[in-house]
């Protein structure tokens, strides 16, 4: 790595590209942060186990595909199903007691965390395993300048049709309004009626789901291995950061924004060089805007 | 609430009985390995102090104090492979030349000078903390966006040590071939006299903390811990008190770091990892965050564990570690300092009112009355 072949030189055709891959990588970062966004938003909990729903994903869409059978197609929402099914019981067991102490929320999901790698690790074993995707999959598409696998637009699909589907959820469903009354305020909701408890345990579960569904894709991406989440969860957390909390139009514009920041950042450098100064530009962005690009202000919390 | 746990004059007495303990303790060791382990042990418990320092006083959650010890030991880890480069016949590492490097980088050059070298490795990541914590609560960032946010920085500062290969060797690390040599005096890693500077520096440091927390400035600290809002209100410069308190703890974790390569003459970038800085917090959390002495013996009791068991069951001691930690945190938030705070307390009350003792610290609930001692 010399000076000299440290800079890339900018070229029209290659560059389309990075922009391109860009948006991949946004909509890898946005689904990962997705569920994170929610549950931050919602419930004021920074869940650090995230990363390791997002791995929990990914062995369920393993195992089902493997050893059931099952075509990988139809791993992605059973990994949402189990995953979300696995965040209530956390949220019942655990997150439940800690709601008046975020940064202990914090400590002891971290804890989770490392309870949930070592305990796939043990059953499954460390070793990288592999998600077969389908053929059709596998191909990359070329148009004009651009050249994307297919696996990576289908990322882009799911992640746009997931992101519409929670928007849907939030914004004009009964269940929905519900969620967002909590949000706002919490004591006020309750006394309207809305049972705070069970709204937690479904905000919970659901986005525990959605980083489910995020590593079934993930793990057919790259290998599955049990601290596979680490990989994923700074990222996410900047999405958030950035975005504002609790507004999901401003993750997916953080998401966006970040993603392609880096993605040219590592065109004209290197990948790492890319992820050291977009964290630092995060840093400095939120020294002047704490509160994120779309959130209201951080006075009401 | 004047329980034996509060009594200052008992406090300073458990704390120097510890250390003299500590320092009398490798008299009884034979086994150079084992002293080396128990070096390493202090270095530690300073980890678990500097993250007390800022977590358990400045009620700032700093998943980033690996940045200070990581950036302090890469700087000792280049002074200590300096000095056992040859300015005429091999100027250069030699991880450098197999990654085609043929003249030392500007980077390396201060560290030929031992002190200056040293004095870097301790200045550069304070004033980086510094500089950083100015950003950070200037802004007003408070709670879990601190600790996302020094967390950031932390894998900005890993992919960077792990990338720069050719400058910092990589994944492999520096290892010095030689131990530190002060003015033509090395100094064995396996040795007591390297227990004992360790240890010296580290009752230094705690001794300095106690004194400095139960100062103005220490109290004042404490009570943005307990609500920012009220001290703002009350003219104090919130911002400013808390990027001190982040810059001392800082300079704490920047001591440690080249203390660690001095007594493993080694360092890579899993100095950097977030599992490690992660785990400082825990040790502070087992033992009592609120506590210095009691973080400290937090960071001795997790890592004794640790070693006891071995490698073989680390993948299983690693379930523990998380489950053990959960349990503290829903049941036991300050740490095993708490309990004897609790114990003692429930003496006190049993056996009419008598006056107080015992060491470490203070309150039950983070957010219960301001207190005030160390």
């Amino acid at each position: 790595m010399s000076v000299d072949h440290f800079w890339t030189a900018f070229a029209f055709g290659p560059f389309m590209n990075a922009l391109l891959i860009g948006l991949s990588v946004a909509s890898i970062w946005l689904i990962a942060a997705l569920g994170l966004a929610i549950v931050y938003g919602t419930m004021g909990v920074i869940n650090m186990a995230h990363g390791e729903f997002v791995m929990l994903g990914a062995y369920s869409a393993f195992v089902l595909e493997r050893y059931l059978g099952v075509p990988f197609l139809a791993c992605i929402p059973c990994a949402f199903v189990i995953v979300a099914a696995i965040g209530a019981v956390i949220e019942l067991g655990l997150v439940r007691y800690l709601y008046r102490r975020p940064l202990d929320t914090l400590l002891a999901t971290w804890g989770l965390s490392l309870v949930l790698i070592q305990t796939v690790r043990l059953i499954l074993g460390p070793e990288p395993k592999n998600i077969a995707s389908p053929e059709f999959l596998n191909s990359s598409v070329q148009f004009w300048v651009f050249s994307l696998s297919l696996f990576r637009l289908f990322v882009i699909a799911v992640t746009l049709a997931t992101f519409a589907g929670t928007w849907w959820l939030m914004h004009r469903t009964r269940v929905g309004l519900m969620v967002r009354a909590v949000m706002q305020n919490k004591e006020i909701a309750s006394a309207h009626g809305i049972d705070t408890g069970r709204v937690y345990t479904l905000t919970f579960a659901y986005g525990a789901g959605l980083a489910g569904l995020a590593g079934a894709m993930f793990g057919a991406i790259k290998n599955v291995f049990p601290d596979m989440g680490s990989g994923y969860i700074v990222e996410a957390f900047l999405v958030v950061v950035v975005g504002g909390v609790g507004s999901l139009i401003g993750s997916l514009v953080s998401a966006v924004g970040l993603g392609e920041i880096y993605s040219v950042f590592a065109y004209f450098t290197n990948g790492t060089f890319a992820k050291f100064w977009l964290f630092l530009l995060v840093v400095v962005f939120l020294r002047f805007r704490p509160q994120g690009l779309f959130a209201e202000s951080l006075g009401r919390r | 609430m004047n329980s034996l746990y509060d009594n200052r004059t008992l406090q300073w007495i458990v704390y120097f009985v510890f250390f003299a303990v500590l320092a009398v303790l490798p008299m009884f060791i034979e086994n150079a390995f084992t002293t080396n382990l128990f070096s390493r042990f202090i270095v530690l418990g300073m980890l678990a102090l500097s993250v007390s320092v800022v977590w358990g006083f400045g009620g700032i959650l700093s998943l980033g104090q690996g940045i200070a010890f990581g950036l302090a030991a890469y700087g000792m880890g280049m002074t200590m492979q300096m000095q056992s480069q040859d300015p005429v016949n091999a100027p250069i590492p030699s991880f450098m030349l197999t990654n085609e490097l043929t003249e030392l980088p500007a980077l390396w050059i201060p560290f030929w000078h031992t002190p200056t070298g040293i004095a870097l490795a301790l200045i550069v990541p304070t004033i980086f903390f510094g500089v950083f914590g100015a950003m950070m609560f200037q802004a007003r960032l408070v709670g879990v966006f601190v600790a996302i946010v020094t967390l950031a920085m932390l894998s900005a500062w890993y992919s960077m040590a792990f990338d720069m290969q050719p400058y910092t060797a990589g994944f492999n690390g520096i290892s010095p071939p030689a131990p530190l040599n002060i003015a033509g005096h090395a100094i064995d890693p396996y040795s007591h006299e390297a227990y004992w500077i360790v240890l010296a520096f580290l009752a230094a440091l705690t001794l300095g903390m106690k004194l400095l927390l139960s100062t103005k400035f220490g109290l004042v600290v404490q009570a943005i811990r307990d609500d920012p809002e009220r001290a703002r209100f009350l003219g104090y410069s919130v911002a400013g008190y808390q990027v001190t308190i982040f810059t001392i703890s800082g300079f704490i974790a920047a001591v440690a770091g080249v203390l660690w390569v001095m007594i493993v003459q080694y360092v890579s970038p899993t100095a950097l990892e977030v599992q490690f800085s992660v785990s400082m917090v825990i040790w502070a959390a087992v033992g009592g965050r609120m506590s210095l002495l009691g973080a400290i013996i937090g960071a001795f009791f997790v890592n004794g564990i640790q070693s006891y068991l071995g490698d073989e069951l680390l993948y299983g001691f690693l379930l523990v570690l998380g489950g053990l930690f959960i349990v503290i945190v829903r049941f036991l938030p300050n740490g095993l300092a708490g309990l004897l705070e609790m114990a003692l307390a429930r003496i006190g009350r049993s056996k009419a009112p008598g006056p107080d003792a015992e060491p470490g610290t203070p309150p039950v609930a983070a957010s219960a009355a301001p207190r005030s001692q160390v």
